[in-house]
């Protein structure tokens, strides 16, 4: 039982920390249709920042909101400079760019920063050994507990921000029909760009948290994150906001009791195989996902 | 601009040229340059063999793969263990090899079946990330070793080819690997190019420009695409054993067989060309010789590239590759093949035959 709880709890704070990244995914493609590939390492670059201005000597805190502008600031210009164009020529012409990001970004971060030894990054929440409660035997530590509310807190406000402004409203028309969505007046270019920005934030905010339990910074830290994270789109479906959020939980959940309860099998350096594998059967029996609706295409 | 006719002496004059130029480099290469340079060359070749096969289906089908590396994976494992743990000649390897990615690449196409564009990345993704996974497993360390790989593969002794005769030590070895790699390269593009201009190929382009009016056409998707990912994890596994027995060694980390193996792949399609013949032929030896001059740029560099990329110790290669990706992108969509095309037809066009008549004719 206590062992129980403990991987879903485990697996629960994980899990937010996918739905995050994977929101972020659902995001971008529920505006422009497309699947950034390069989200993770968005989300890696952007924990550099943020990381340089906590060595700068600013507050941690502002450091990751300041890191969160950044990745704003990237995500709206790369949508702007590069995506919005090429998607005008050809549809894979995204796909390749988003690749192209993936290597330049890893790249950059490398030649940046990577010549140091690997950048040791604190913690937002207490990290110490004995920073944790026992709730019904299972070990609580407060970092879990930070990154799981900081997780919802910001899911919850995007859920404002989606249904109750007049900006969520644009962007889900903008989601539904781009082009009536221009015809009514609704600032297209801009939606798009502000999709990608809020996307890149939410990416920097994950990776933030991901190089805060990982203790460290390289250039590797968010591709396993965002395979997990795209596994959470799949599953949610691509389209599904509360989706992504729903199966981001779910698929933590579900690696920390495949792991945990099959130390032989699976154990933790089968992990990610879990997040892979529902990916294919997802797609194999139903694409849509669980949440997400089916493209009707008309002849 | 010159205007000349389909078949008539200009053209097969041009065409003579062509090849004869071509045949030039291809024995230039191995007898007159260095070892390195050989092996270059090679390592040219297995990623030109790679990236024809994912042409097959990216370019050709616009079925979306960043699986490829898998395949690649599953043959060079393939030969890797059958020549260490089961003596096999390595010639045979190739075979097998190609018979065992031809199934996976079936199986792998089934949700292809049903899905494409991002949702056929993703599986294909999980495909390219689960490949080395599954091989540092330990449950599988019997068969491969585990994350250490296997190495020392290779030909105990090297076959007696005609013309080339007895080739000896690590500069014979460079050599017949080159060979090896061309004669697979003539192979895997014959191949493509049989598939291509047949009426598969055609109903391959048709699926690519629209599915839903292929199928109403007449062609049977689920076979198609199936059959035409088979096909290409086939020759994608040749470039696999190619590199293994060129290299002797394989790691579930190494080069290609990771994801990074798969990107490399599609830049080297996408910067050549997309859907064409030729595309990975010049995407291929483009890519090595990038990756080959900018390896070296770093704080030692001068002049411009110092100024530009002299403040990191770590080479800008990747960084490089990522922005010429980019470029292509923005400047011909079609490729580097695109490219010159589009130039060369402003130096020599040549006038196709006009249909129903077998006997060329002068002028227009």
């Amino acid at each position: 039982m206590e062992r129980l709880l403990q991987y879903v709890f485990d697996g629960l704070s994980l899990g937010s920390i996918y739905a995050l990244l994977a929101l972020g995914l659902v995001v971008v493609f529920r505006g422009t249709g497309h699947l950034n590939f390069a989200q993770g390492e968005m989300a890696m670059i952007c924990t550099f920042f943020t990381w340089q201005f906590h060595a700068w000597g600013l507050p941690l805190v502002v450091s990751v909101l300041l890191g969160m502008v950044a990745g704003f600031v990237l995500g709206a210009g790369v949508e702007v400079s590069l995506i919005r164009r090429v998607a005008k020529k050809s549809e894979a012409g995204v796909f390749v760019v988003s690749i192209a990001m993936f290597l330049g970004f890893n790249s950059l971060a490398g030649m940046i920063w990577g010549n140091l030894p690997p950048e040791e990054m604190p913690s937002l929440f207490p990290d110490e050994p004995d920073d944790f409660v026992r709730i019904f035997g299972a070990v609580w530590r407060y970092e879990y507990i930070g990154i799981m509310i900081v997780a919802l807190l910001l899911m919850g406000l995007l859920f404002l921000l989606f249904a109750k402004t007049k900006f969520g409203l644009a962007m889900r028309a903008v989601a539904s029909n781009p082009e009536s969505a221009r015809l009514v007046g609704i600032p297209t270019g801009v939606v798009l760009a502000a999709s990608w920005g809020i996307a890149a934030a939410m990416g920097a905010l994950s990776g933030a948290m991901v190089g805060g339990l990982a203790g460290e910074l390289t250039s590797l830290l968010m591709f396993t994150p965002f395979i997990y994270a795209s596994a959470s789109a799949t599953l949610g479906g691509f389209d599904s906001p509360g989706g992504a959020v729903i199966a981001g939980l779910l698929i933590g959940v579900g690696e920390q009791l495949a792991a945990g309860y099959a130390p032989g099998w699976i154990g933790q350096e089968l992990r990610l195989g879990v997040a892979l594998v529902t990916i294919f059967v997802v797609l194999l029996f139903k694409p849509s996902g669980l949440f997400g609706s089916t493209k009707v295409e008309r002849v | 601009m010159m205007k000349i006719n389909h078949g008539s002496p200009q053209h097969w004059a041009l065409r003579t040229l062509g090849v004869a130029l071509i045949a030039l480099i291809i024995v230039w290469v191995p007898t007159q340059m260095s070892t390195s340079r050989i092996g270059q060359f090679s390592d040219a070749f297995v990623l030109i063999i790679a990236a024809m096969s994912l042409n097959l289906v990216l370019g050709f089908t616009g079925q979306i793969s960043i699986g490829h590396s898998a395949f690649f994976g599953i043959g060079g494992y393939t030969a890797a263990i059958l020549i260490k743990d089961h003596g096999w000649s390595p010639g045979y390897t190739f075979y097998a090899a190609a018979a065992l990615a031809f199934v996976v690449g079936c199986l792998i196409a089934l949700p292809a079946l049903r899905i494409k564009g991002i949702y056929l990345a993703l599986v294909t993704l999980a495909v390219a990330v689960l490949f080395p996974t599954l091989v540092k497993w330990k449950k599988l360390a019997w068969l491969t070793d585990g994350a250490k790989g296997i190495d020392s593969v290779r030909y105990d002794e090297l076959p007696v080819w005609p013309i080339l005769g007895e080739l000896k030590g690590r500069d014979g070895r460079a050599v017949f690997a080159y060979w090896l790699a061309f004669v697979l390269l003539v192979v895997t593009y014959l191949v493509c190019r049989g598939l291509v201009k047949s009426r598969f190929g055609r109903s391959l382009v048709a699926i690519r420009d629209n599915e839903t009016a292929a199928a109403v056409m007449g062609v049977n998707l689920t076979v198609t695409k199936v059959l035409v990912f088979g096909v290409s994890a086939a020759l994608c596994a040749l470039a696999g054993v190619l590199s293994t027995l060129r290299t002797g060694v394989i790691t579930p980390e190494g080069q290609y067989v990771t994801l990074l193996g798969s990107i490399v792949f599609l830049l080297i399609m996408v910067v050549g060309g997309a859907g064409t013949l030729w595309g990975p032929i010049v995407g291929g030896l483009v890519y090595v010789w990038l990756d080959n001059t900018t390896r070296g740029f770093g704080s030692e560099s001068d002049g411009v590239i110092g100024f530009l990329f002299g403040w990191s110790d770590q080479s800008p290669a990747t960084l490089i590759l990522g922005l010429a990706l980019v470029i292509i992108m923005f400047v011909a969509p079609y490729g580097l093949v695109g490219l010159i095309k589009r130039l060369w037809v402003k130096v020599v066009v040549v006038v196709p035959k006009p249909a129903g008549t077998s006997l060329p004719t002068t002028g227009q």
